[in-house]
Formats: C-alpha cells, sequence, structure tokens
C-alpha cells in the first residue's frame, strides 16, 4: 500500500517536472514530437531505475564524506552505455535528440532521488521510486510534446524509434492553414510549459484549499462539542 | 592494452576529484562567510543543500 | 577569420542563446534568479568556470583521449573534470579571497550539475572547433547565459510585487514572461 502510494506520487501529485520542476532543459528542448518525448522518456526511465537499484544497493558501504562524487561517477557511467546502446539500436533517435542524451548526467532528477531515496532506503522500494520518478517524467513529456507537435503540424506522428520507415501512428485533425507554427519555436516551449505548470499549480492550491477547511470545520465541530460537553456538564450539577 | 590504460585513466581522475573534494572539504571557511545562504528557493530540489528549503522540510518534518 | 570570430561570439551571446534557444541551464535560471544581486554572483561564477573548464577538457580530449582511442569516455571524463575543477575555485577562493567567496561561493557548488558548462565542453568537441574558435564560443556561451540571467531576476524582483492570477503565481508566470524574451530575442536573428 505505501509502495503503491509512493509510486503514485511521482506520477501527478509530485509530477517531477511540472510540480517540483526538476529536469525542465530536457523538457523544453526535447518535446517538439512525441516520438522524441517517448524516446527520452525511456532513456530516463531506464538511467533513472539503473541508478536507484545500484545506489540503494552499494549505499551501506558508501563513505558519507563522498556519496555525491560517487553518485557522480555511477550516474556519468549508466548515462554513457545507454547513449551507446541508443546510438546502435536507434540512430534516428540518437540525431534528434543530440546534446540531450549525455546531459541526462546533469538533469537534476536522477541525482536529486539519489541522494533524497535511493541513498536511504532499500533495493526494491528504490527501483519503485525510480520507475514511479521516470513515468512522472515521461508522461509529463509526451503530454507536452502532443500538445505543441498537434497545435504546430496540425496532427501527430509516431515512427518506431529502430526502424524509422515504419510509422505506427499517423493522424492529423487541423487543417494546415490553421496550425500555428510558433508552437515548434522555443517561445512554443515556455507558453505551453507555464501553461501545463499553472493547471498544475490549480489542482495542488485546490487540494490544499480542501484540506485547510477540512481542518478547520473539524476544528469547529470539536470546539462545539466541547462546549455541548461544557453546558451539559453544566446542566447536570444544577439539577443535582 | 588499451582497455588498462583507460581503466588506470579514469582511476585517476575519479581519485583526483575524490582527492579535491575531500580537500575542499576540510578547507576552513574564511571569516564572515560561516553562514551564507544561496537565494535559490524558486528550485524545487529539496535534495539539494544549498536550497534553504531543504531545511526547512526537515525541521517540519520533525 | 576575425570576421567569422566575431559572427560566432555575436552567435553565441545573442542568437543562439544558451536559455532562450537551447533551453540549457534552466535550473538556476528558475532558482537564482529572484534577486539581482544572486543573479549576477551566478553568472559570474558560470563564467569562470566554463571558460576554465573548456579549455582543460579541449586539451584533455585532443592530448590524451584521442591519442589512447577512447573517446567514448568523454562523458565521463568531462563531468569529473568539471566537478574537480569547481572544487578547486572553490578552494582557492576560500583561501585567497575571503571578498570573492562571500558573492560567488555558494553558486559555485551548484555548477557542477549546470548543464550549460557540460554541453559548452561536448559542443567544443563536436563542433569540431579549433583553438580561437573554442576560446571565443566558451566565452560567448556563458556570457549569453549571465546577461539572460541578469536581465530576467531584473524582471523578476518587479513581478514578486505585481498581482498575478493565484495558478500562475511564482514560476509559471516567470517561465511566460521568459517566452516574451524568446520572442524579442529571436528578432535579433537577423543580425547575423
Amino acid at each position: 500500500m505505501n509502495r503503491w502510494q509512493n509510486f503514485k506520487a511521482g506520477l501527478i501529485k509530485d509530477n517531477p517536472v511540472f510540480s517540483l520542476y526538476l529536469g525542465i532543459c530536457s523538457t523544453l528542448a526535447i518535446t517538439t514530437t512525441v516520438n522524441n518525448a517517448i524516446g527520452m522518456g525511456a532513456a530516463v526511465i531506464m538511467v533513472l531505475i539503473m541508478s536507484n537499484v545500484i545506489i540503494s544497493c552499494i549505499r551501506k558501504i558508501t563513505p558519507d564524506e563522498i556519496r555525491i562524487p560517487v553518485y557522480i561517477v555511477i550516474i556519468a557511467s549508466l548515462v554513457t552505455i545507454i547513449q551507446m546502446l541508443i546510438e546502435a539500436f536507434a540512430p534516428a533517435l540518437n540525431e534528434s535528440l543530440g546534446v540531450f542524451i549525455p546531459l541526462i548526467v546533469v538533469n537534476c532528477i536522477i541525482l536529486g532521488r539519489a541522494e533524497a531515496f535511493a541513498s536511504k532506503n532499500g533495493v526494491l522500494d528504490s527501483a519503485i521510486d525510480g520507475l514511479g520518478m521516470g513515468l512522472g517524467y515521461t508522461l509529463a513529456v509526451v503530454v507536452m510534446s502532443f500538445i505543441r507537435e498537434l497545435l504546430a503540424t496540425g496532427g501527430c506522428t509516431i515512427t518506431n524509434p529502430f526502424n524509422t520507415a515504419q510509422v505506427l501512428l499517423s493522424f492529423s485533425i487541423i487543417p494546415e492553414q490553421y496550425t500555428i507554427s510558433l508552437f515548434s519555436s522555443s517561445v512554443g516551449a515556455f507558453v505551453t510549459f507555464s501553461v501545463l505548470a499553472a493547471i498544475v499549480a490549480h489542482m495542488k492550491n485546490k487540494e490544499a484549499d480542501r484540506i485547510a477547511l477540512e481542518e478547520k470545520e473539524a476544528k469547529k465541530k470539536e470546539m462545539e462539542a466541547k462546549k455541548q460537553a461544557a453546558m451539559e456538564a453544566k446542566k447536570g450539577a444544577n439539577v443535582a | 592494452m588499451k582497455i588498462l590504460l583507460a581503466i588506470i585513466f579514469l582511476l585517476v581522475m575519479v581519485s583526483i576529484y575524490i582527492g579535491l573534494y575531500l580537500l575542499n572539504k576540510r578547507t576552513p571557511l574564511p571569516e564572515g562567510c560561516e553562514d551564507l545562504k544561496a537565494d535559490c528557493e524558486g528550485c524545487h530540489d529539496y535534495s539539494c543543500t544549498n536550497n534553504p528549503a531543504h531545511y526547512r522540510k526537515k525541521e517540519e518534518l520533525q | 577569420m576575425i570576421k567569422e570570430l566575431c559572427t560566432l561570439l555575436v552567435t553565441s551571446v545573442l542568437i543562439n542563446n544558451a536559455i532562450l534557444n537551447q533551453f540549457l541551464g534552466m535550473c538556476p535560471f528558475m532558482g537564482v534568479s529572484k534577486k539581482r544581486s544572486s543573479a549576477l554572483g551566478m553568472g559570474i561564477a558560470v563564467v569562470f568556470v566554463i571558460f576554465v573548464a573548456s579549455i582543460v577538457t579541449y586539451a584533455l580530449y585532443y592530448l590524451v583521449l584521442v591519442p589512447l582511442h577512447i573517446e567514448y569516455m568523454k562523458l565521463i571524463v568531462f563531468i569529473l573534470v568539471i566537478a574537480s575543477l569547481v572544487q578547486l575555485c572553490e578552494m582557492f577562493i576560500k583561501k585567497t579571497s575571503p571578498s570573492l567567496y562571500k558573492s560567488l561561493g555558494v553558486y559555485l557548488p551548484l555548477i557542477t550539475t549546470n548543464c550549460v558548462v557540460l554541453n559548452c565542453c561536448l559542443a567544443n568537441i563536436s563542433n569540431g572547433y579549433g583553438i580561437a574558435e573554442m576560446l571565443v564560443y566558451s566565452i560567448g556561451t556563458p556570457l549569453g547565459f549571465a546577461l539572460v540571467l541578469y536581465i530576467f531576476s531584473s524582471i523578476r524582483e518587479r513581478l514578486d510585487t505585481s498581482n498575478v492570477p493565484r495558478p500562475f503565481k511564482g514560476n509559471p508566470i516567470a517561465l511566460i514572461v521568459a517566452a516574451i524574451m524568446a520572442m524579442a530575442f529571436s528578432g535579433l536573428a537577423g543580425i547575423v
């Protein structure tokens, strides 16, 4: 139950991108097409799970003083491995993501989770946390890239990353004269991100308001109950 | 042979980094700089020790 | 030659700006931009670290990694160089100039995980720059970063006192400001 909640928190409420503002460099840059977003999300999930598992495994033998250097070396090695794999098996994806694959090394999500979660929790919990956070990142980039691609090109195309000639899904709903090419540029990236972040902030605000209201009402009820009890006690004393 | 050289080179780099990290940690802060704080409250990475919210959150938890 | 270098400088500062065009260094852009003074400190620290890190990684790549045929290790080596350099700089400043440490000290450790630095070192290699081009590029990129960070922090100081719809308070409205700045900077693309 607790594990499930940890997993769910990373998806929406504590979404690393829209609510914690971690790793927004790559989010803004690679969300021009859904294809890129899925590829980047997969790479981040793999690195995040592996780094969380390894760091959690060695958490008891890592000297506390040099833990940050150790984490950085581990993460850099993992990213190099992933980059080589992508280069070998999905060269088109490597081309379109460009420098943002090596830049996963300095993505705050990964070092942040290593420091905040994996260094204190068991292997299984860390793996689940990595998966949850990674899926949260992927969800965020896929939603954002879908909006941007739809508004900029009027449709959406997903191809098989290992074989770019094979189109998995392609549709077009907005006629060409109504598309807004601004959304494929950097301005569109900032605006889309801002609006999505505002939506998440609104949801959070509402939740916080609701909790505050409930607490207030609970307090009020408690006070009333106390008053009533005091009155009754008084009455009882009078009758006696 | 190449692999061996690569591994030695990597080990040298890592040890230089760890050595410098430890040296830097043991260098005392100059006078008047004991409680400097970065103004990075806009960043939500609470695990970062530079973020003032890092300490606040811990206090709240206790 | 000189003309090309000037073009490269203008391109890296204004047109191909690290923050507004390449989306690099967004964390300090959102995090350290609430006050003008801290934006300035961060900017100077980034300029210094990128310049030194670029030279060291460039030399290491062509003098050690290429002769040994271990180019594939450049990512690990570069991140180690940057991280060591940050530690060395911090230690050096601590020992030599307390006043400089006062203004830059807290921003130096943050730079280890700043993507502008790593990207600049990697771009020097992947673009195949010569030494002169490398020097110009690794001055121009952090200057562009510092410039945009400073402008943004001045706007943000005003933003704090203005009345913003509640969901947009804080970072979302700051991103809208960034979008407008990106629009303004894209107008500069005609210079070159």
